[in-house]
């Protein structure tokens, strides 16, 4: 029995089940898109798996480094804008431009690190706004490098070919959904490695109080500096990742305040600062948004007798419930702010807490 | 040989004068209490020192090393380190992770970190403690976390701010023991204390500070006996 | 010449309306040490109360401040009471998120009744120009100036004179002591968070006969209320008056010579450079 108050991160080793379930769980991963044919079940994995990346890697600047950029839009932006100019004017094959679009976004985040990581706390979130907003309104403006607000729309991703053999053609949901998948392991393995070394004890030392840890011997620009390059690292694949899948670009799409908000709402609904916490977030939050979007909501209401499809009521709902998403969004922000700040996890781990205490 | 040289030391903060031109030196493996009325800007010197903000006048030297303008994670990767008179726990984290944060300061290896973690909780009588979240913990146990934390920095000068502040007798007596083990194992100390019978206990010599400026300094009887210390600061004791 | 008067009395008319925003935020700082991400939504909710007075009941915009803002501040102290209080203790990272999430919130929830449609508030006289000192501004500008300083000297005379505007300063500067002095300081928050949201609301009436009145408006108007505050000086009204000012020439003279696509960035630059090197703002910090 674990005494109140203990940290659960206490790194005994996993056990044999947990193993085994993973290697199940990656199993029916693996071969989900051989079984399930649906273009649309493909469609919203793909969307978890994007929702995971992009929770993962603000979890690593925002969740374990105490840092909440609420301007992350700035380096999913720059991710989808690179690969995307880059397919389009220069004929370059997003598997390189992908990678120009990592070289560009670690600079950037160096340049923007070292104008917000001078500030603090709320000062700090303030200026992350401030920059991402100039980039949103860089990009309607520069309109010969960008298409301003009018966006890229992607003519043909070409074939990827190894060694003569065409190995896709990117025309069905299945290749995406595989990226999805490895990017999203990726980042989530990269969060686990982070929290198990050096790093991840620096970034939490500096979250929990930064003058005391840089009394430790802690160099505090360095590693929020490396925390911020993770981060935008993988929040820029993400970027490039969507840009191909989706085929169209725009600032409002890729640089606004909203995904900002939208990414920092993923951890924070599953708790930050821990490395599953963004997973349960994509999980609530994709499900919830594409049964708005679908109206899959107002339907149930409708079918299970509980709103009529002829009143007002159920007409208003049948027309603009789905346009609600970021409504049930700011809904959500406050419901987990003020009554579960850790998040679902954290929640959890307190009532596990207290149902302890109470069979000891 | 004399570890720090503190040589007239001024700080300002707009108009006020929170050190005022303080000199003393401290010599290799002794304890210096280091007193004075509240105010008297004995926190503001351990900040100086320790690099939190330079001084604005006057020099600090350790090891015969020019530490003004240095940043603080510099100042500890060199040696010298300092424990906060309002106790900083890194709140969420586990007590074994705060200690392990300290020993980072001296290797990159996680597992070597923990190994030397466990020791100094155990130096402190807190290892059993171990997975206890760190903002959980009583006060008196809260000091004790913040003095292994920082012993694990592997420190030759460690400068303790109030360590016994708002502890009980008993407390602070496993505090003091703490303390002369600590001096055994040849690491120099500053100690700012308000307990005048825990100073004279530790200290093999006292600087008196009052308003900013250096009022005395001496062996403990000296001070104890000295008549302007007396008037400034223990005559409202006594 | 000529078009470089213009466009300075353009800014200062326009800068008088923006220091009523900043003025609002600043309040709410400087009594809670909340930084309100809302401001700029509760701004336009101000707007389309108005535009409804208009359209509905046929009540000139300038004329029904009278009734948005009682409305506003009691809107704006229901907010306080029901959420902002709760999160008075918890990280600012925390608060600004859940201003965050009520803006969104609000900002939906109008879009959702509304539609996001551009709505015009045309008066008969929304595009008249009056004469000052020979220089040619919008009448409606004018107007709003005029009202603006009205405001605001109202409201330092209440912050001056009278005893709960005393004690909401006392508060300002120190929460705990005026605890102990007998001051209910909960009271004091809501009345802030009311008066902050009435400005907002007020400076929302006043540009709606020359701003296309959209759900989304309100983003723009909360950074520029965050420039103008940190700017003036987190807590300082005179700061914060100054600091509208400041913003409106800027923003007026960057759109005439820059572009009217880039005077945001202009305002966006300017907090970063303020941000980054003179965080405290001209005035300082919190002396209300």
């Amino acid at each position: 029995m674990r005494p109140i108050g203990t940290s659960l991160t206490n790194n005994r080793g996993t056990s044999p089940v947990t193993i085994v379930a993973g290697l199940a769980l990656l199993a029916a991963l693996l071969l989900f898109p051989q079984l399930v044919k649906s273009p649309y079940a493909l469609h919203i994995m793909i969307l978890l798996f994007l929702s995971t990346i992009m929770g993962e890697s603000w979890n690593i600047l925002g969740g374990y480094t105490g840092q909440y950029s609420v301007g992350h839009a700035a380096y999913f932006g720059v991710g989808a804008y690179t690969t995307m100019v880059l397919m389009q004017n220069h004929q370059v094959a997003p598997w390189y431009g992908v990678w120009a679009g990592v070289a560009l976004v670690v600079v950037v985040a160096v340049a923007i690190g070292s104008i917000c990581f001078r500030l603090r706390g709320p000062y700090f979130v303030l200026a992350s706004i401030a920059v991402a907003e100039v980039m949103r309104l860089s990009a309607m403006n520069l309109k010969d490098l960008t298409n301003g607000a009018e966006g890229i729309l992607a003519v043909e991703i070409p074939a990827f070919t190894l060694g003569g053999t065409v190995i896709t053609d990117f025309l069905s949901k299945v290749p995406f959904y595989y990226i999805g998948l490895a990017l999203a392991i990726l980042t989530i393995v990269v969060t686990w490695l982070v929290q198990h070394s050096k790093l991840g004890y620096c970034f939490q030392a500096i979250r929990e109080d930064q003058d005391a840890a840089h009394s430790l011997g802690i160099h505090l620009s360095l590693y929020k500096n490396v925390a911020l390059i993770i981060s935008a690292i993988f929040t820029a694949l993400a970027g490039s990742f969507y840009a191909i899948y989706v085929g169209f670009i725009d600032p409002t799409t890729v640089l606004a305040l909203d995904l900002s908000v939208q990414i920092v709402l993923i951890c924070i609904i599953g708790g930050i600062g821990t490395i599953w916490g963004p997973v349960i977030g994509a999980l609530v939050l994709v499900p919830l948004s594409e049964a708005l979007r679908s109206n899959l909501i107002t339907q149930m209401l409708i079918k299970s007798g509980l709103v009529s499809g002829e009143s007002a009521i159920g007409i208003f709902l049948k027309e603009h419930l789905s346009h609600a998403h970021a409504l049930i969004y700011g809904i959500l922000v406050v419901i987990v702010i003020l009554f579960m700040p850790d998040g679902v996890l954290g929640f959890a781990k307190k009532l596990l807490a207290k149902r302890n205490r109470r069979t000891a | 040989m004399a570890i720090l040289e503190i040589k007239h030391v001024s700080k300002f903060f707009g108009g006020l004068a929170a050190n005022s031109d303080v000199s003393f030196d401290v010599e290799q493996g002794m304890i210096m209490g280091l007193i004075g009325p509240n105010g008297a800007g004995k926190t503001t010197l351990f900040n100086c020192i320790t690099g939190y903000y330079p001084p604005s006048r006057g020099e600090v030297l350790f090891k015969g090393q020019r530490m003004n303008g240095l940043e603080p994670d510099r100042v500890c990767k060199l040696g010298m380190a300092r424990t906060w008179q309002k106790v900083r726990p890194l709140a969420k984290l586990s007590v074994l992770d705060n200690v392990v944060v300290g020993a980072l300061c001296r290797t990159n290896s996680v597992k070597v970190a923990r190994d030397l973690a466990h020791e100094q909780l155990k130096v402190v009588g807190l290892d059993h403690k171990s997975a206890f979240l760190a903002g959980g913990l009583p006060i008196g146990e809260r000091k004790k976390l913040e003095v292994a934390r920082v012993l694990a920095t592997k420190p030759e000068l460690l400068l303790l701010d109030e360590v016994m502040g708002g502890l009980n007798p008993a407390e602070s007596e496993e505090i003091i023991q703490l303390i002369l083990d600590i001096k055994k194992t040849g690491v120099t100390q500053i100690v700012i204390e308000h307990d005048m019978k825990a100073i004279m206990r530790l200290s093999d010599r006292i600087v008196v500070l009052n308003s900013g400026e250096k009022l005395a300094e001496g062996g403990p009887q000296e001070i104890v006996s000295n008549p302007e210390v007396i008037e400034a600061y223990l005559g409202s004791e006594h | 010449m000529l078009v470089f008067l213009q466009s300075l009395m353009s800014g200062v008319l326009i800068g008088g309306v923006y220091a009523l925003i900043g003025i609002g935020l600043t309040i709410i700082f400087g009594v809670m040490r909340v930084i309100n991400f809302a401001h700029g939504d509760i701004l336009m909710i101000g707007m389309y109360l108005t535009f409804i007075l208009f359209s509905v009941l046929g009540i000139d915009p300038f004329v029904s401040i009278a009734i948005s803002i009682p409305l506003m501040f009691f809107f704006g102290g229901l907010l306080q009471r029901v959420f902002i209080n709760r999160v008075l203790g918890a990280l600012p990272q925390n608060q600004i998120l859940l201003t965050i999430g009520l803006g969104l919130i609000m900002s939906n929830t109008i879009m959702l009744i509304f539609t996001s449609d551009y709505k015009i508030l045309t008066t008969s006289y929304s595009s008249s120009s009056v004469s000052l000192a020979g220089v040619s501004v919008s009448l409606p500008l004018a107007i709003s100036f005029v009202i603006t300083a009205a405001i605001t000297a109202l409201l330092y005379w209440f912050l001056i004179k009278t005893d709960t505007g005393q004690a909401i300063r006392a508060t300002a500067q120190d929460r705990e002591a005026a605890q102990l002095m007998g001051i209910n300081v909960k009271r004091m928050s809501i009345i802030a968070f009311g008066i902050g949201s009435a400005l907002a609301g007020t400076a929302g009436a006043l540009i709606s006969p020359t701003y296309y009145i959209f759900p989304q408006v309100g983003s723009t108007f909360t950074l520029k209320a965050f420039v103008i505050t940190v700017l003036g000086g987190m807590g300082s009204i005179v700061g914060a008056t100054l600091g509208g000012i400041i913003i409106g020439v800027a923003e007026s003279m960057g759109a005439v010579y820059i572009s009217s696509g880039w005077k945001d960035v202009v305002v966006y630059v300017l907090f970063l450079l303020v941000l980054l090197f003179k965080p405290a703002g001209l005035m300082g910090k919190s002396r209300m």
